[in-house]
């Protein structure tokens, strides 16, 4: 057990998590049809304010991520009232603009230090482990504080990422959800069922940006540096990539898509030059030979059948 | 000061049209965007390097050649990528992904093949200079203004009045008639894409020049600036694609000219956000999205 635990599997896991909260962001928006390619922005976004709330203003970082989240969340309206009048590409295009943009005026910045990035960020481990000492618990059974407390942050993820999963899941049975899902299979018919689509797209747009802004505040507050290099078109294309290879139809497809890419580079250390040749090549295939992703509602469905009928003989 | 930084405008805003161009042929043609457009700008600027640094042959030939290689590559693309996801219903978003694929691969295959850093043209050209009256004008200048203005005017003629390109523009109207009426479409999409790529090619080794360096990260910028000139001049707009670069390199170049030189790169994009505010069909475009 304490072998499994040790600090490296823990921080790819941690990294898991992170990206899977991405993956439930890129669901959002695509949820409406929408393929927004402004996550890694929103993400920077939400990984400064975070980042500077915490280490120049001394908020608590319970107070600074959410707030993350909401800066960029509120970005996001501000562009998408015009970008979302746009359909498809043209969409897709003005988002990835937008990242652009907020990767050049975060390296001119001054309070986001330019291109050195944000360092001595306090990270979610350490304080947690500030806090068990004051306790005085130092050692548990055979685990040191280090792992316990890089085990609670891990908690702590899975906890945020199984309320968003949540959320996804109730939102779909909602007014709401049903929305989405309308405007995605005919846009036009849905506005002529009295669906209000600008409404319904600004709103899945900007649920995609808070919670990529939350990701990006949690990414701060793991990895102790941000630097606009994190947050650039590659970026996007990672995130673009959990969608496209789990499936954008559930929600669970781009979080099983974020865990095998996630995992997949650990497993190939020694392709890492190749990675993103790798990632280029998937992409085509995928959409040459599977467009809907691994998992859609057919795959869901026909499991359910084969095992459903396994149980009954 | 203000006509010298004219010139250099025009001559940044003719590289940007080029480039431009490509996206607009094929935008016009196939109705998609093509995200691999700069890496195949990028792949063309070092085959032009490399044919100038080790077969020593004159910088028109390296022209031609990074066009035929890039083209060469378009049609690859085309075959791979493209062509797979026509022969099935695929949502309009699926061709746009899977171009954003052969980018990032071409990209790093350039980043394992050519390295990171960026290398620089044998630097004859760029020292010789004329003075025009107030403006001082590079020969590297020239050439740039007068291979791309030439492309865009013979590529204009080409459509307007040729067999094949009356061909390319009924196939842009409308694909199934144009297949109707005994035109071999799929030909046509295969000229357009090596006709786009050949541009981009052309383009590279133009900006290679102009700035002196090659890099593999080039494309990623110029793919995002013509994009950005895409949007500007009106999808699947040739006129469009040419003023709206010509207007992007003059923007930029006063831009940096007068103060804010650290945001050259949001010039691009910051137009891109105005102009689909204010008019999101582009600045040449008809509201039913005109072609060529």
């Amino acid at each position: 057990m304490a072998i499994l635990l040790n600090q490296y599997y823990l921080q790819i896991a941690v990294f898991v998590m992170v990206n899977a909260i991405l993956g439930v962001s890129i669901y959002l928006t695509l949820s409406t049809g929408q393929l927004s390619l402004g996550n890694a922005g929103f993400m920077s976004i939400g990984a400064y304010t975070c980042a500077i709330l915490t280490v120049k203003a001394g908020l608590p970082v319970y107070l600074a991520i959410p707030l993350g989240g909401v800066a960029a969340s509120f970005i996001s309206i501000i562009i998408g009232f015009p970008a979302l009048r746009l359909t498809g590409i043209y969409l897709a295009i003005a988002t990835l603009g937008f990242g652009e943009v907020v990767r050049v005026i975060v390296l001119n910045l001054k309070i986001t230090n330019g291109a050195l990035g944000i360092s001595g960020i306090p990270t979610l481990g350490t304080k947690i482990g500030k806090i068990l000492s004051s306790f005085g618990m130092s050692k548990f059974g055979g685990f040191s504080a280090q792992q316990v407390s890089t085990l609670l942050v891990l908690v702590i993820l899975l906890l945020v990422l199984a309320f968003l999963i949540f959320f996804c899941i109730r939102l779909n049975r909602s007014r709401v959800g049903r929305a989405f899902a309308a405007i995605k299979a005919d846009e036009s018919a849905a506005e002529a069922m009295g669906i209000n689509t600008t409404y319904y797209k600004l709103l899945a747009f900007a649920l995609g940006a808070l919670i990529a802004g939350i990701a990006g505040g949690l990414s701060a507050h793991l990895t102790f540096f941000i630097g606009p290099k994190d947050f650039a078109y590659h970026r996007t294309v990672e995130i673009l990539l959990y969608a496209v290879l789990g499936g954008s139809d559930l929600v669970i497809g781009p979080i099983v898509g974020a865990l095998i890419l996630t995992l997949l580079p650990e497993v190939l250390r020694s392709a890492s030059n190749y990675r993103l040749m790798i990632y280029g090549a998937l992409l085509v295939t995928m959409m040459a030979f599977r467009p809907q992703g691994l998992i859609s509602e057919e795959t869901v469905r026909y499991w359910k059948g084969k095992l459903g009928r396994g149980s009954k003989q | 000061m203000f006509w010298q930084q004219l010139v250099n405008g025009l001559t940044l805003g003719s590289t940007y049209s080029l480039v431009a161009l490509g996206y607009t042929l094929i935008m016009g043609v196939l109705n998609i965007i093509n995200m691999a457009h700069g890496e195949i700008f990028m792949i063309g600027a070092f085959v032009g390097l490399y044919l100038v640094t080790y077969l020593k042959v004159n910088i028109f030939v390296a022209m031609a050649g990074a066009m035929l290689a890039s083209a060469l590559l378009g049609c690859l693309m085309e075959m791979l990528a493209l062509r797979p996801l026509r022969r099935r219903a695929v949502s309009h978003l699926a061709p746009l992904i899977s171009t954003i694929g052969v980018s990032i691969f071409l990209e790093s295959l350039a980043l394992n093949l050519f390295g990171p850093q960026s290398q620089a043209f044998p630097t004859e050209l760029a020292t010789v200079q004329f003075e025009l009256g107030p403006i001082r004008i590079t020969l590297v200048q020239i050439i740039i203004l007068g291979i791309s203005f030439g492309l865009m005017f013979i590529l204009r003629f080409w459509l307007a009045k040729t067999r094949v390109g009356k061909a390319i523009r009924t196939t842009a109207e409308n694909i199934e008639t144009a297949n109707l009426l005994g035109i071999n479409t799929n030909r046509i999409i295969f000229l357009t894409v090596a006709l786009a790529s050949g541009l981009g090619g052309v383009a590279g080794v133009l900006v290679g020049l102009s700035f002196n360096a090659v890099e593999p990260t080039m494309g990623l910028s110029m793919g995002l600036k013509g994009l950005a000139v895409l949007i500007l001049g009106g999808m699947g707009n040739i006129t469009g694609a040419m003023l709206g670069g010509l207007i992007l390199g003059i923007a930029e170049v006063f831009t940096v000219a007068y103060g804010a030189s650290s945001y050259r790169d949001a010039v691009a994009f910051g137009m891109i956000i105005l102009i689909l505010f204010i008019r999101p069909q582009g600045l040449f475009g008809k509201r039913q999205g005109g072609r060529f």
